[in-house]
């Protein structure tokens, strides 16, 4: 029929009646009213998928949002056993990652020399070329160095580089936790890492470990604190008592914080433990752990002998002695529900690292918690048998080798992937001028250029966290099994042209006849084998809820072996701390931006430090009384001086740090990738781990990051500090008192 | 208000003993809602965007120290300040509760911003700098703001708005607590807080979490806060403003001598 006009209005009379008399477009005549919805909101549909965030510590579960295969938001994972749906500040910055501008778009080949950043496009088919013909020639003795991933990642690389001869090593970042996995490993024989049930405890003391912030796995363990403050009653809300040297987010958050001094967690720990072995030695789990020799096993650690140890202040005792305290802890301790964390992080980065951890774990044994409900949940084992369920994470004796030996040419290749030793470690290590041998082949398969992949002769980018497949274990697990999948959630934009690294190395093995030593044909065929041969799953199912796991899957509480507490006893050192100086030099991990790993991000260098604020800066935290006695002033340059070298920060005079403690984040002073990184001067962005003494933890032979001593000198310049604080000025000025606007209650005193 | 079935009152609380600092709602916040990046500059020039902000406070001196932390954000006010000096009526109260600033009408006088007691209102001062690719990440749900005007928390209408449609007239269910969080549509904050120490909801809703604290403090104003059976308080409350943000106070295990 021929459309008139006429027909026209005739049909749509008879249509727009119809609908009308038969109330079919009511809601969507509702819906689509100008009236009822902002002018600015988009009809799109949106989709919203399941993936994991392996870039925080411990990992979380989450969900992104994609609106036409762009990815616009990333929230926490309900249905994810760690995070419940939380999610860390750093959790969005997954998108920054993916849309940075200064991703290495494609293959590129080095134009200038080695380090100094310059690269020219290449085809694929070339770059694959190349690092085919160079993994050929020198494969064996070569050398893989990639990020500690565990699981699908490990099991390929590992296998990659058996399969040619060579060896695959991780970094576990500058904050290296090396020190409180081998304590895992000496007290409860496992790899993996014990859960902390804080959600459940009642009294939880804590050692050095920041473990709101960096340590452990921060998110899981914020859920769990919120509930741990939820408990119905006020009178059963948990109690924290934090011991550490530096006013942490962790000690911030705690109702007390006890500092002492640095390195000495592990005897506060044993401080505890003597005090509840000798108030409580009537209790099963005393008596099984002290054994014959009972509370006099800790008879060295009487906090009566251990004052100078443990340099407690006075004034934070409420008028008890050093060993009134620890037994009046004790007894609350035994009597609700206690649960002690730590020892690692900040607190294992001394000599005596491992004691400190050690020390710790003990501690939950003899207060009876382990394996119980509010205690330390052991890690319930790998659902997936033959994946590593640790990554292969290198000693600093490990990298002053693999230094030597890329220097002397015995290691022909090096292939890194998302590692930045050359930045995280102690430059005496001597890895930066290694690389420059140009007789060693260096291809990097990192997604951003830094200090370590400038090294490279050939970049073959990666793909982003939201663009790939991937597994892990969450370490630790939530004190059952856990297995967590990444997936692609969107395709890679038009003018970026990554490739998934797994897959890099699975093709060049098949390419040189190796892909019988390999363990799949791709990396999503890993992960699909993992879910429906290992697990008995269904891939769909296990990607919708973001991961698979089994709540009856728990850990096994084993009793340490006899001797464990007299062998930590015996282990007790304090902390050889190198160098002179006035002060005790005491890096940590930056709360968003990291090691250094994040400093390309953003939003990680913009978000306010949560103690002093600051953005954007490398800033020393020092005593405030003490930095006036000194004549400096908030934002005063000053030289940082070790017998390794000097840096130069921005002072910020905190009330919370210790007398003679500087504090310095870690992050600063990136020289190369992203401008986001490194556009700052030396005056306000310095790397500290690069005036570090190469001092060894006993032990587990990782780096002791907070083992050296500096000088704090004034240069006479200054400079603003970049911080919130100090913005919301009309309550500073008097106007509004802070107590009229933070306000709180007395446990007992009602409201 | 999108259907007058289901009417509205959005409101929040904040427990003050549960938040630890972490920043993950100001991220969070950053991301849904289109915030440019605060640089370097925007910092040393007092002009961070920040629609949530965490304000951290002294107390004590070492070793006795203390560091609280507070989340700060638009307040809703029922007695909003900064609406009366508004005079192209950009920012007015809308029927669900929410202080609601139309980009669009505002001229950037900045009386309103003058005039809030609480400083969670922003002026644009440049205009919004989205690097080429980053852009991608943009929420098309949310309008990025020009320069020269006004911009502040909307406690994530959009988020509402798509739970209103949704939900309310498409579902015909009403959007409650369960619904609210079940669907996406809660503030961004509020989502990601690890520690749950903002909650959201309706106070139209009866048996919403946060409507107990609301009643309490709305039973004993002012001079009667000591008769709370709650925690619970306002920012700045003899200003009177009646902000829909209710806090509820820390618990001080061992307060300090002379504290509050």
């Amino acid at each position: 029929m021929k459309l008139t006009r006429r027909n026209f209005l005739a049909w749509a009379g008879i249509a727009a009646t119809g609908a009308i008399a038969c109330d079919l477009f009511d809601d969507e005549l509702r819906v689509q009213s100008p009236a009822l919805i902002p002018e600015d909101l988009v009809k799109g549909r949106d989709n919203w998928y399941a993936t994991y965030d392996g870039s925080v510590p411990g990992g979380e579960g989450v969900l992104v949002r994609v609106m036409e295969g762009r990815a616009k938001k990333v929230r926490g994972n309900p249905r994810f056993p760690t995070n419940q749906g939380k999610q860390s500040a750093t959790a969005d910055t997954l998108l920054q990652s993916l849309y940075h501008p200064d991703r290495i778009d494609g293959p590129m080949l080095r134009s200038g020399p080695r380090g100094s950043g310059r690269y020219r496009p290449i085809s694929w088919e070339d770059a694959l070329y190349r690092l085919n013909a160079a993994v050929d020639t020198s494969g064996p003795g070569m050398l893989l160095i990639t990020e500690d991933r565990k699981c699908s990642f490990a099991k390929i690389c590992g296998a990659f580089a058996d399969a040619f001869g060579g060896r695959h090593v991780a970094f576990g970042g500058a904050a290296d936790d090396t020190a409180y996995r081998a304590a895992v490993k000496d007290v409860m024989g496992t790899d993996s890492l014990p859960y902390h049930d804080i959600a459940n405890a009642y009294a939880l003391a804590s050692f050095g470990s920041d473990f709101l912030s960096t340590w452990g796995n921060p998110t899981a363990y914020s859920v769990a604190y919120g509930k741990f403050r939820s408990k119905p009653n006020v009178s059963d809300r948990g109690r924290h008592y934090h011991f550490g040297s530096r006013y942490s987010m962790t000690a911030a958050n705690a109702d007390k914080w006890i500092p002492i001094n640095p390195g000495s967690e592990g005897y506060a720990a044993m401080a505890l433990a003597w005090a509840v072995a000798s108030t409580h030695a009537e209790s099963p789990a005393v008596a099984q752990i002290t054994g014959e020799a009972g509370p006099g096993a800790l008879s060295e650690f009487i906090p009566d002998a251990l004052v100078d140890v443990l340099g407690i202040p006075g004034e934070v005792l409420d008028g008890y002695s050093v060993r009134e305290f620890f037994e009046k802890l004790a007894h609350d301790y035994m009597a609700h529900g206690g649960l002690a964390i730590g020892g690692g992080g900040e607190a294992g980065a001394y000599s005596n690292g491992q004691f400190n951890a050690s020390a710790v774990l003990i501690v939950n044994y003899l207060l009876g918690n382990v394996g119980q409900e509010g205690g330390l949940l052991p890690d319930p084992g790998s659902p997936i048998s033959d994946s590593p369920t640790a990554a292969p994470v290198a000693s600093l004796a490990d990298w002053q080798r693999i230094a030597g030996d890329i220097g002397s040419g015995a290691v022909p290749m090096v292939i890194i992937h998302n590692a930045n030793p050359v930045y995280g470690l102690p430059p005496s290590i001597g890895l930066e001028g290694a690389l420059g041998n140009e007789g060693v082949v260096v291809i990097s398969a990192s997604q951003f250029l830094d200090e370590t992949s400038a090294m490279a002769d050939l970049l073959i980018p990666d793909r982003a966290a939201l663009e790939d497949w991937g597994d892990d274990l969450p370490d630790p697990m939530p004190g059952y099994r856990v297995y967590a999948v990444q997936q692609p959630v969107v395709n890679p934009l038009a003018d970026v042209d990554p490739r998934s690294f797994p897959d890099v190395l699975l093709n060049a093995a098949a390419t040189l006849g190796r892909g019988d030593g390999m363990p799949a044909e791709s990396y999503e065929a890993m992960i699909r084998a993992n879910v429906e041969e290992m697990l008995g799953a269904d891939l769909n199912d296990t990607l919708m809820y973001g991961g698979w796991w089994d709540e009856n899957a728990t850990g096994r509480a084993a009793i340490p072996p006899e001797g464990t507490l007299s062998r930590i006893a015996r282990n007790a050192s304090p902390a050889n701390l190198v160098g002179t100086g006035n002060f005790h030099l005491q890096p940590y991990e930056h709360h968003t931006v990291r090691d250094g790993r994040n400093a390309h991000l953003p939003w990680a260098q913009s978000t306010p430090d949560p103690l002093t604020t600051v953005t954007w800066q490398t800033w020393v935290d020092i005593n405030e009384t003490q930095g006036r006695q000194m004549g400096l002033r908030e934002g005063d340059v000053v030289n940082i001086t070790t017998g390794a070298g000097s840096i130069q920060a921005l002072v910020y005079l905190n009330p919370g740090t210790p007398p003679g403690i500087a504090a310095v984040p870690m992050g600063g002073g990136r020289t190369l990738g992203s401008s986001y990184a490194t556009d700052r001067d030396a005056r306000e962005s310095g790397n500290v781990m690069s005036i570090l003494e190469p001092v060894v933890v006993d032990g587990s032979g990782g780096l002791a990051w907070s083992s050296t001593r500096c000088s704090i000198t004034p240069t006479g310049d200054s400079m603003a500090v970049s911080k919130l604080e100090g913005d919301y000025t009309s309550r500073e000025v008097g106007e509004h008192p802070a107590e009229q606007v933070y306000k709180s209650v007395s446990a007992e005193g009602g409201h | 208000m999108p259907n007058a079935e289901f009417p509205h009152k959005w409101g929040m609380v904040i427990d003050l003993d549960k938040c630890t600092g972490c920043q993950a709602c100001v991220v969070a916040c950053q991301a849904e809602n289109n915030i440019p990046i605060n640089t370097k500059d925007y910092f040393l020039q007092r002009r961070a965007y920040e629609w949530i902000r965490i304000e951290r406070y002294w107390e004590g001196e070492y070793p006795n120290i203390k560091a609280r932390f507070m989340p700060v954000l638009c307040q809703h006010c029922e007695n909003a300040p900064c609406e009366p000096v508004c005079p192209v009526f950009a920012t007015y109260h809308n029927e669900e509760g929410l202080n609601v600033q139309v980009y669009n009408r505002c001229v950037g006088t900045r009386y309103c911003i003058n005039n809030c007691p609480y400083q969670v209102r922003m002026f644009n001062y440049w205009h919004p700098n989205w690097p080429a690719r980053l852009e991608n990440q943009l929420n098309p749900d949310v309008t990025v703001r020009t320069r020269g005007i006004t911009e502040k928390c909307t406690f994530c209408v959009q988020r509402l708005r798509r739970g209103e449609i949704e939900v309310e007239a498409r579902g015909g269910q009403r959007l409650n607590d369960e619904r609210i969080a079940g669907g996406n549509y809660d503030p961004a904050c509020v989502q990601a807080c690890p520690t749950n120490a903002l909650m959201f909801g309706d106070l139209e809703e009866p048996d919403t979490a946060i409507k107990p604290y609301f009643d309490d403090v709305n039973a004993h104003p002012g001079h009667g806060e000591h008769d709370r059976e709650t925690r619970g308080y306002r920012l700045l409350e003899e200003m009177n403003t009646r902000p829909s943000v209710i806090y509820l106070k820390k618990i001080d295990q061992y307060p300090l001598k002379g504290g509050h």
